[in-house]
């Protein structure tokens, strides 16, 4: 690294390790050993010039709260016996206790702040399940323990004020008379508790709203795998029931009117005469599309019975006989639902289209066995 | 009740499973004004008019008597392209709401993984991927603004409350029952033009 950011009138490489080693900057891990570290001072100089913040764990304020209480527990004693040098030193310690925790809190906060800002201006490609994820983390790692910690009824209200009583107990029953570092105490720990209930408020707020958004759209975004994964897994037979949109459709089913069954027998009664059919006695003549068609019907009855049950009668013609039209298709479709050795039953399923030759046709599917 | 305007339009519509949106004036301020008398006209006959918190008109797919085919295509296309926006990071409800598309550039046939669910449901190429459009349009999810160019509509939320309430039954994360975008809880529970 050393070598890959120097210029050419810099130093030698050797020379800048051996300088950084001298002025402690890089720490080895253990005495001997060939691993560093930067040395800390040095890490929270950079980070602090480089703005860079680090957010501080609910165990590490924890751990802070419970050195003030063991503090004030000293603190009590010292009062007790009047021992005005170690009532000294302990508000001094808590004094420092109380910095650290303003200081950590103050880092936590720009921590979560750059993290909100990074997620909003982010570019590179993360799936949103995964800026779930990494938010989730955030409000379960820090946010929602940290609010534990600080609210009004929390553990750090608590120790705060047993630490107020105990330093007004000092100021009133004590000999220990420095009322200026008692007050100085006081005011801090008053400051220290309501910096940190506002932090992270501020904290929540800034991120709730990120959190609110990202869940919505995970939710969003499982449901349309979980979806497509099924389609995959399943296939698409009984996947439109619990997957598909579901939107109106309305079908008219009519009993005929009178004017219908009217113009009906009209129309039978009105059909004009046709002439008898001529017969064509030469046999040079090609095998009659009529012809063909009846021998085709007659051996329609042969041909599905090897194939019953079928549970898609219509469905079974045309896929077996897509050459003929759609007057063929249905007239084979009537000899077979309304022959002796067969039994045909409407079922409600799904409509379907069936493609004929020259047409389409929508219908239920009917299933022919046995009879 | 006999007052009620659009009565005979809005009925053609609903009936054929249209949702009623900003885009259908002056139909659809006429039934924001009057939501309540409007439903009480259809209750009788069995139809339930739906007012969506997103502020759009449907009739209740619950009473249809019968699931049109083209509803499966539909629900396919549209949950690839929520996938495909949830995995380039996009906030999907803001990207498919806000923008138009070019049915050429399109990502339904970007991946082998959407092209095979895709033919699942008999859709093969660009041809069904426009038919789909099409269908959604007659649903009064999509506008086309061109031959190439659409956008969606506001009840295509439908596809997002949909994908909510897929996630809530699938998924026991949080014991949390996922809401639509006004709050309430649920039931049971590159493409952009540059």
């Amino acid at each position: 690294m050393i070598r890959d950011s120097g210029k050419a009138d810099d130093e030698l490489p050797e020379t800048t390790w051996r300088r950084l080693r001298e002025l402690q900057v890089l720490v080895p891990t253990e005495p001997g050993s060939d691993f560093y570290f930067l040395a800390e001072p040095v890490r929270r100089l950079l980070a602090y010039l480089l703005d860079e913040a680090k957010a501080t764990t609910p165990e590490i304020i924890r751990g802070y709260i419970q050195s003030l209480e063991a503090l004030g527990k000293e603190l009590s004693r010292a009062i007790d016996t009047d021992d005005l040098t170690v009532v000294r030193l302990e508000l001094e310690e808590i004094q420092q206790t109380l910095r650290r925790i303003y200081a950590d809190l103050d880092e936590t906060h720009h921590a979560i702040m750059a993290e909100v800002a990074r997620y909003k201006t982010e570019r590179q490609t993360v799936s949103v399940r995964d800026k779930f994820r990494r938010i989730v983390h955030w409000m379960e790692r820090y946010v929602d323990p940290m609010v534990d910690i600080v609210r009004t009824d929390g553990p750090m209200r608590a120790t705060f004020d047993e630490t107020e009583r105990l330093l007004n107990r000092a100021r009133e029953d004590g000999l220990f008379n420095d009322l200026p570092a008692l007050e100085r105490n006081l005011r801090h720990l008053r400051l220290v508790q309501r910096h940190s209930l506002r932090v992270f408020q501020q904290c929540r707020k800034e991120i709730q709203p990120l959190y609110d958004s990202l869940r919505r759209l995970s939710f969003i975004a499982e449901g349309a795998a979980v979806a497509l994964e099924c389609l995959r897994r399943e296939g698409p037979d009984g996947w439109s029931e619990r997957h598909a949109i579901g939107a109106y459709s309305l079908r008219w089913l009519h009993v005929p009117a009178d004017n219908a069954i009217e113009r009906a027998l009209r129309n039978i009664v009105e059909h004009p005469p046709e002439p008898a059919p001529v017969l064509i006695m030469s046999g040079e003549d090609a095998i009659p599309a009529a012809y063909l068609r009846r021998l085709w019907l007659e051996a329609l009855p042969d041909e599905v019975r090897d194939a019953l049950p079928v549970q898609d009668l219509l469905g079974w013609v045309v896929s077996r006989y897509p050459q003929k039209n759609t007057g063929d298709a249905l007239a084979g479709f009537s000899r077979l639902v309304f022959h002796d050795e067969f039994s045909a039953k409407f079922t409600e399923g799904v409509s379907r289209n069936y493609e004929t030759a020259d047409g389409t046709l929508d219908a239920r599917p009917v299933e022919l066995a046995s009879a | 009740m006999s007052e009620l305007p659009h009565l005979q339009e809005l009925f053609d519509r609903l009936k054929r499973g249209y949702h009623l949106s900003p885009e259908d004036e002056p139909m659809f301020s006429a039934v924001a004004a009057n939501h309540e008398a409007y439903a009480a006209y259809f209750a009788p006959l069995g139809l339930k008019l739906v007012r969506h918190p997103r502020e759009f008109f449907y009739f209740d797919p619950e009473t249809a008597e019968s699931v049109p085919e083209t509803l499966p295509r539909i629900a396919v296309f549209s949950f690839i392209f929520v996938d495909y926006a949830a995995n380039a990071g996009r906030s999907i409800e803001d990207y498919l709401l806000n923008q138009h598309f070019l049915i050429s550039k399109l990502p339904h046939f970007s991946l082998d993984r959407y092209a095979e669910l895709l033919r699942q449901v008999e859709v093969e190429d660009a041809a069904g991927v426009r038919l789909v459009l099409k269908q959604m349009e007659r649903l009064g999810w999509v506008k086309f603004v061109g031959e190439e160019e659409y956008r969606f509509l506001r009840p295509f939320h439908r596809v997002f409350d949909k994908c909510l309430e897929l996630s809530a039954k699938g998924s026991s994360r949080d014991n949390e029952t996922p809401t639509t975008g006004s709050g309430e809880k649920l039931p049971g529970s590159s493409a952009e033009t540059e």
